[in-house]
Parts: C-alpha cells; sequence; structure tokens
C-alpha cells in the first residue's frame, strides 16, 4: 500500500483508532497491530507475507536460541547460523538473478557450459529493511545488549507497517520498549506529526514528481540528445529528486508512527549541507549509515587497524552498502565511489595528524568550498545510481563536458527555482520549523482545519495524477 | 582542495554509543512521560486529533471530489471503480453546487489527463542548428515542460538516406512497454548521428480507453509538432478489456474485435497520415498465461491492420525475440554479442533495459532491411 493514497488514507484511519481503542489491552493491541500490517504489507501481494512471517520466525527463534545459550561457542554458531539464513533468504530474492546471468557470461566466454540455472527470481518489497532489522535483533542479543523478545512483541516490531516498506531501520532497542509500553493515549504530538506527513507528501508527490518528469527523466533516456547544463541540471535534479522522495517517505513514516504514540529515529540530518563524505554519511539515510557501521565496519575491524586496513574496512563496507541497494554494476559503482571518498577523507586526516600539523582554520569560504565539491561528488555518485546501467551513466557524465553551446531548454527558471530552494531549504534551522509546529498547535481547531485541507489539496492539486512508487520502494 | 575536516572518522570508529550518529538518532522512549512537552508544542488527546485528521480529510475532499470523480470514471473498469463512482459522485454533485469545484478548476487542473509520467521527449543530432530550432512547448500533461526540436526543411530529403543535415525523423509512441523499448530505440537510433528521434510513452494507456487517455488524439498532436518520416507504435498491453459503453462491449466478443480492429486501423491512417512509413511492434509473450494469450489475439488483429493498410505498416513481432523459441515467456534471451540478457521485470510484463534493448535492436534490424541507412 502507498502511503500517497485515499487506500492508505482510509487504512490509516482505522489503524489510528484501533490502535487507541487497544491501546489499554495489550495482547489484543499486538494482535491488532500485526493484523494491520499484514494487510497494509499484503496488498499488493499476499504471497509476500508467508516470507515476512518466515523471516519473523527465523528471526525470533534464532534470537532466542541465542539468548538462552549459556556457552558463547554456542551462542556465536547460533547467531552465524541465524544470520546466514536471513541473509541467504535475502541473497536469494535479490541477488540470485543478477549473479548467475553475470557468472554464466563469465563461464560461457570459458568455454565451460552454463553451470548455473537462470531463474527470475521476483524481489519482494521491503525484504531488504526488514531482513536487517531481523539481523540486529539477533547480533543485539548476541552482544547483550538486548533480551529475547516475546513472540508478539517481536512480531509487531518486525511488521509494524509506518517502518515496513522503506525504514527507517529501526533497531529493538528503540522500538520494543515501546511496544510493551502502554502509549499515553492524551498526549499525542500532533502538529510535528501533521507538519512531518504534509511535508513529506508535498516533497514526494509535489517536488519530487515534477524534477523526475521535467528534467531527470528526459535526460537519463536520451543523454547523447542533452546539453552540458541540462546533463548537469538532471543531476542536481536527481539528488532533489532522491532526497525528496526518500526523505519525504521518511517523514510520512516518522510523522504516522508520531500519531500511534510511537518514536522513531531520525533518517536524514540536512545531507546536503554536509562538508565531507563522512559528514554526508552521517546525514543521509542515518539509520542505514549506523547499521552498516554496527553491523559491518566495526566487526570488521573499524579503524583500530592499519592504514590500510581502515581503507579496506571502509570499502567492504560501502561496496557491500551500495549493493544493498540493488543487484547492479551501477550500485556496485556508486559503493565504490562513496568508499573512494571516505578513504580519501581518511588518509588525508591520518597523514595530517601524523606529521603533527595543525587543523586548518575554518572560515566561510572554506566551508562553503567543501560543501560544493561534497555535494558534486555525491550528484557524481547520483548519476550511476540513477541511471539502467553503466554506459547510460557514462553518456550523462559524458555530456556534462562535451554538451556546451548547445540550447538548454529544459533548464526553465521554475526549474532553477525548485532545485535552488530544496537546496537552501536543507540550511533552514530546525528551531524554526519547531516554532511553526508550536505555533500550529495553538491555533483554534476551525484554522487547524483550514490550513491541513488546504494544504492536502495543495499536495493534490500541484502533484500529478498518478503519483510513481517510492524509489527506495525497490531496495 | 582540502576535503578533510574535523569530522575524525569514516562510517563510524570507536563504541556506538559514542559516535555522533547517535545522537540525532536517539529516540525518546519517555517522552511523555517527562513532565509534559518543552518545545512549545500543544499535545492532543486521541479522539480529537482523530476529529481533527477526519475534519480536513472532510474539507479536502468536498474540495477535490470533482478532480476525484474524474479519476474514477476513467479507471479501469471493475468493482472499484463502481465503488469510487459512488462515493465521489454525490461529493462532487455538492462540491460544484457550492461552487468550491472552482478552487481546483481555477488551477487547470480538474480533468488532467493520466497515463503516466513521461512526456514527449525528442532527441536528435544537434550539429544543424541553423536548421534546427529548439523551444518549449507546453506538454500534455500540464505542468510539464517538455523539449520539442522543429526543423524546417525546403527540399524533402529522401528518408532512407539521412544525414546529419538533414536527419529521418522518428516518431516513437507506446504505453510502458513501448517506453521500455522506445527509450532503448531513441538513444540507439540517435547514437547513428542522422536520426532525431521523439519518444511518446505513456504508462497504463492504450487504444481501448479513449477516456482515460486519447491515444488518436496525442498521436495527432505529436506529428504536428514533429513531422515525422517515420512513426514506431508499441501500444497494446492494457488493452485487453472491456469497451466502455453504453452498452459496454465484453473483450473478445466478435464486436470488440471488429472495434478494436477498426481503432488500430484509425490509428495506423492517423501515424500515416503525413506520408510517414508506420512500423509496428507487437507485444511480447507474458509471464501470466491468460494474459499472454490476450496479447496474441491482439498481435493477431493488428499484423492483420498492418496488412490491410495502404500503404502497408511493417508488423515486427517479438515472441521469438523476447521468448522462446516456440513464443513461450521466459526472462532470459541471448543478445548478438552472444551474452545472456535478462529481458523481463520481475513482474513478467515489462522490459529491462536489456529487454529493451533487444527489441531497439531488431527494430533498427528491420528499419536496415527495408533500406534505411542508418
Amino acid at each position: 500500500m502507498l502511503f500517497p493514497t485515499i487506500d492508505f488514507a482510509v487504512f490509516f484511519a482505522v489503524a489510528f483508532t484501533v490502535n487507541w481503542l487497544l491501546n489499554p489491552y495489550a495482547g489484543p493491541w499486538k494482535l491488532a497491530m500485526i493484523g494491520l500490517s499484514y494487510v497494509f504489507y499484503g496488498w499488493v501481494g499476499w504471497s509476500y507475507c508467508l516470507l515476512l512471517f518466515a523471516t519473523t520466525a527465523v528471526a525470533f527463534v534464532g534470537g532466542n536460541v541465542t539468548g538462552a545459550m549459556r556457552n558463547d561457542r554456542g551462542r556465536r554458531g547460533t547467531m552465524i547460523v541465524t544470520v546466514a539464513v536471513l541473509l541467504g533468504i535475502l541473497a536469494w530474492f535479490k541477488y540470485y538473478g543478477f549473479v548467475s546471468v553475470n557468472l554464466d557470461n563469465l563461464t560461457r566466454t570459458l568455454g565451460m557450459g552454463q553451470p548455473v540455472p537462470l531463474l527470475q527470481v521476483a524481489l519482494p518489497i521491503a525484504i531488504s529493511f526488514f531482513t536487517f532489522m531481523a539481523i540486529s535483533y539477533v547480533i543485539d542479543i548476541y552482544r547483550r545488549k538486548l533480551e529475547p523478545a516475546k513472540p508478539l512483541d517481536f512480531a509487531v516490531y518486525l511488521s509494524f507497517f509506518p517502518h515496513l516498506l522503506a525504514g527507517p531501520i529501526v533497531r529493538g532497542p528503540e522500538l520494543l520498549p515501546q511496544i510493551r509500553h502502554r502509549r499515553d493515549p492524551d498526549n499525542i504530538d500532533y502538529s510535528r506529526a501533521f507538519w512531518l506527513i504534509l511535508a513529506g507528501l508535498f516533497k514526494k508527490v509535489v517536488i519530487s514528481s515534477y524534477v523526475s518528469a521535467n528534467i531527470v527523466q528526459p535526460v537519463f533516456t536520451s543523454p547523447s540528445q542533452h546539453s552540458a547544463p541540462e546533463a548537469i541540471f538532471a543531476a542536481w535534479g536527481y539528488a532533489v529528486q532522491i532526497y525528496c522522495d526518500f526523505s519525504g517517505y521518511t517523514d510520512i513514516a516518522i510523522g504516522l508512527a508520531l500519531l500511534l504514540g510511537f518514536r522513531f529515529p531520525q533518517n536524514f540530518n540536512a545531507p546536503y549541507t554536509a562538508r565531507n563524505l563522512q559528514d554526508f554519511w552521517r546525514r543521509w539515510h542515518m539509520t542505514l549509515s549506523r547499521w552498516l557501521r554496527d553491523y559491518l565496519y566495526i566487526p570488521l575491524g573499524g579503524n583500530e587497524g592499519s592504514g590500510v586496513t581502515t581503507v579496506r574496512n571502509i570499502m567492504i563496507t560501502m561496496v557491500l552498502g551500495g549493493l544493498w541497494h540493488g543487484a547492479a554494476w551501477t550500485f556496485v559503482i556508486w559503493g565504490t565511489l562513496m568508499g573512494v571518498g571516505q578513504s580519501f577523507g581518511h588518509v588525508r586526516r591520518t597523514f595530517r595528524e601524523r606529521r603533527g600539523l595543525p587543523p586548518v582554520a575554518d572560515g566561510p569560504v572554506r566551508i562553503w568550498v567543501q560543501r560544493f565539491l561534497t555535494f558534486q561528488f555525491v550528484c557524481l555518485g547520483w548519476v550511476f545510481f540513477n541511471a539502467s546501467g553503466v554506459s547510460q551513466a557514462l553518456n550523462v557524465l559524458g555530456r556534462v563536458f562535451s554538451g556546451w553551446g548547445e540550447p538548454s531548454p529544459l533548464v526553465t527558471p521554475l526549474l532553477v527555482l525548485v532545485v535552488a530552494g530544496v537546496l537552501l531549504s536543507q540550511f533552514v534551522p530546525p528551531i524554526s520549523v519547531s516554532r511553526l509546529q508550536a505555533g500550529f498547535s495553538r491555533l483554534h481547531a476551525a484554522w487547524q482545519v483550514g490550513i491541513l485541507s488546504v494544504a492536502l489539496l495543495g499536495v493534490t492539486t500541484f502533484g500529478p495524477v498518478g503519483v510513481a512508487p517510492f524509489i527506495y520502494y525497490r531496495f | 582542495m582540502d576535503m578533510d575536516t574535523d569530522l575524525p572518522t569514516p562510517p563510524s570508529p570507536g563504541p556506538p554509543s559514542a559516535g555522533p550518529e547517535d545522537q540525532p538518532v536517539a529516540v525518546g522512549v519517555t517522552d511523555w512521560d517527562a513532565g509534559g512537552p518543552s518545545d512549545g508544542r500543544v499535545r492532543l488527546p486521541w479522539p480529537r486529533v482523530l476529529l481533527l485528521g477526519v475534519l480536513a480529510f472532510a474539507v479536502w475532499f468536498l474540495l477535490f471530489a470533482p478532480t476525484l470523480q474524474h479519476n474514477a470514471q476513467v479507471s479501469p473498469v471493475g468493482t472499484r471503480r463502481t465503488i469510487s463512482l459512488d462515493i465521489t459522485r454525490p461529493i462532487a454533485a455538492l462540491s460544484r453546487a457550492l461552487q468550491l469545484s472552482r478552487i481546483v478548476s481555477a488551477t487547470g487542473r480538474e480533468n488532467d489527463q493520466p497515463g503516466g509520467t513521461a512526456g514527449l521527449i525528442i532527441s536528435g543530432p544537434r550539429g544543424d542548428t541553423s536548421r534546427t530550432k529548439t523551444k518549449t512547448r507546453p506538454s500534455t500533461v500540464p505542468g510539464q515542460a517538455v523539449a520539442v526540436t522543429t526543423t524546417t526543411t525546403t527540399v524533402p530529403p529522401n528518408p532512407k538516406l539521412p544525414t546529419a543535415a538533414t536527419p529521418l525523423r522518428v516518431l516513437i509512441v507506446g504505453d510502458s512497454i513501448g517506453l521500455d523499448m522506445g527509450g532503448a530505440l531513441q538513444s540507439d537510433l540517435a547514437g547513428t548521428g542522422v536520426v532525431n528521434a521523439a519518444l511518446d510513452g505513456r504508462e497504463s494507456t492504450g487504444l481501448t480507453r479513449p477516456d482515460y487517455f486519447n491515444w488518436p488524439a496525442e498521436l495527432a498532436s505529436d506529428i504536428k509538432a514533429d513531422n515525422p518520416q517515420l512513426v514506431v507504435v508499441m501500444i497494446g498491453a492494457n488493452d485487453a478489456q472491456d469497451f466502455l459503453g453504453p452498452p459496454d462491449t465484453p473483450y473478445a466478443s466478435p464486436a470488440w474485435n471488429g472495434l478494436y480492429a477498426q481503432r488500430v486501423s484509425q490509428f495506423m491512417q492517423v501515424a500515416g497520415s503525413t506520408g510517414a512509413a508506420v512500423v509496428w511492434v507487437g507485444m511480447p509473450p507474458m509471464q501470466n498465461p491468460t494474459l499472454s494469450a490476450q496479447m496474441a489475439d491482439l498481435n493477431a488483429i493488428v499484423k492483420q491492420q498492418a496488412g490491410a493498410a495502404k500503404p502497408p505498416v511493417t508488423f515486427i513481432e517479438t515472441d521469438k525475440s523476447l521468448g522462446t523459441p516456440t513464443g513461450g515467456y521466459t526472462a532470459f534471451t541471448t543478445n548478438a554479442a552472444g551474452q545472456i540478457v535478462n529481458t523481463r521485470t520481475p513482474d513478467g510484463t515489462h522490459l529491462t533495459p536489456g529487454g529493451g534493448q533487444v527489441v531497439a535492436q531488431q527494430v533498427i534490424a528491420q528499419l536496415v532491411t527495408e533500406g534505411y541507412h542508418i
């Protein structure tokens, strides 16, 4: 079920009412939430509910057996087996087709026939997200950071519909205590929730759709026929599009959870204000970044070893992070670019530390140049991220250098305004938004109804007829 | 340029709780237990929040009902459409009676044509700027400005012997599968350096529901704008449905087959109305056996009309190029370079970029066979 649909609006009205009516009754509430979440997930295809159930069962049993083991070898073995099964399920659905085609092409080239059967495996929506949440649960129990959950608690944790399709990737210690305790029905932070939902809808339905249709899609469809300014704006436009799409989804998810009495972790923090790639990854898809950090980078050794080891760990983490997004060489290149960029920063910092060089003084020019260069590097990565293939990405990038002196009819004043507006909005202080929310919450109810309905009207009027699915739904 | 800053770590070193990442993602599980809000925001009990949300939704619904009714009218026939119309009809009538619908009408968005996100995308050689004028014009989807290239030529060149100065003007139109193929074809044709290719693809469209998207009108508009010498069509994936009446004409009935053949024939006439050659690409086999059989039936009708058209329309079959040797469904094929290609998306219907490329190359090969020097 897509958030920006009337289907979902009706569904949520029911879910909201059921949530609060059953709030005093823990058992029925959990059963109801599980049922509603499975209806939400199964709306596009009931067969995938079996996969969600299977993942829930594997992670629950594996986590609880791990927690019950007394000796460390047993705990470690159970954890590894459980994580391997979960990753195996993910690999089958997400990577089998990619691996089999590439392997068979390689073996055919080498004259070794076609050893791997070619099968088309449908990718279940949200599998990457709930698999990572399930893995974090099992590993957190192994690390004794989390007590094994009760079956219904864990089922709610994994399937809870606000985060189910595209995150945020909420961890057990964050969500399970909220599931166990009764929510306060009299203190709903509704002004913040409504703000998040409407801002998310506006970003997704109006901004993301507009930029996609007016620059990104035309240029990526036929890059060789567009000018350099159009290619540049297509890359910048995609940066705006994916930010508005994914952060818009996240805003809606966090807002919905707030209305149900839950708090989700923040997933974006003005990412295009970042001054380097490390900074960017602390601001972009933050719940994935910390997942990769805690369950991949640090177990690999983090930056505890030599410089070479650290660079290796960064590269492995970022390339696998790229592959998490999809089974394609474009994602491998995107992850590699992110890894190279971060490694460069690490090596440079280490070099300066070893030489005993003092920190470089910060000034406005330096800060803005860093921001500008970081944004351009991120956009370089986005070109590969969005391209249907490596050649398409190279064609887009090629036009940046070869397409000067040609007309650029797609770079309209409105497009420039939208791209610049979204980028500048990243610098709006959060306190201003908070004050707006506070001001709204003190208005008379009639004004509130009027503002909400007009805002909704604005979104639906200026958005296209029929909204494309969120980009991150396919991951 | 120094890219390094005072942020000392890659994704993160040290214990998880020590990193700056943890600060923004911390969740306040006991936020409401901490003695009341300190951020100035008033909280409300859930029944009042529900009332607020429902009232806001109701006001929006009343304002937007005419558009919702229109969207319901052009949606696929079925229970959902019937229910949507039953719900929106009285609300829309009330909205109109209260003059509220004027608010949305003032924006010009009430009766937008749906049909996906793709508008007209033009590409082609840019070298001869003295003969080519590029401008923007509104797409048929309001709010989407698109590039249009118009070429004025005094002496009609031979379209089969195009040059960079006198490129072959190609128009590609299609539904979502046509878009899958059209993107690759447009790119490959543009890569020849002697073809100006325009692509107009609309998702979820076809020839059976002009109330939803009027393809003949759209095609006529495209032809007026581009004056193509060659039109490539790939439409049909959404056409296996009843013709709306009253009375409705059930799909696959003799009357339906006759009417569909008539619409295909008319569409071919519009495509060739300015003397352009027309190529129609057939639908590939589908994973869903029912849909696959339906596509085979539609292909048969189109093929018959292509042969009967004057001048004849070239019909390109894709059941072998995208299917098994017997015309069955497969998601993989071997391309001209001997590489295995995944041609179909997991929905078993649409084409991957690789699949689009396979069909695009098939179309180009056919054009070369017909004497086009591209």
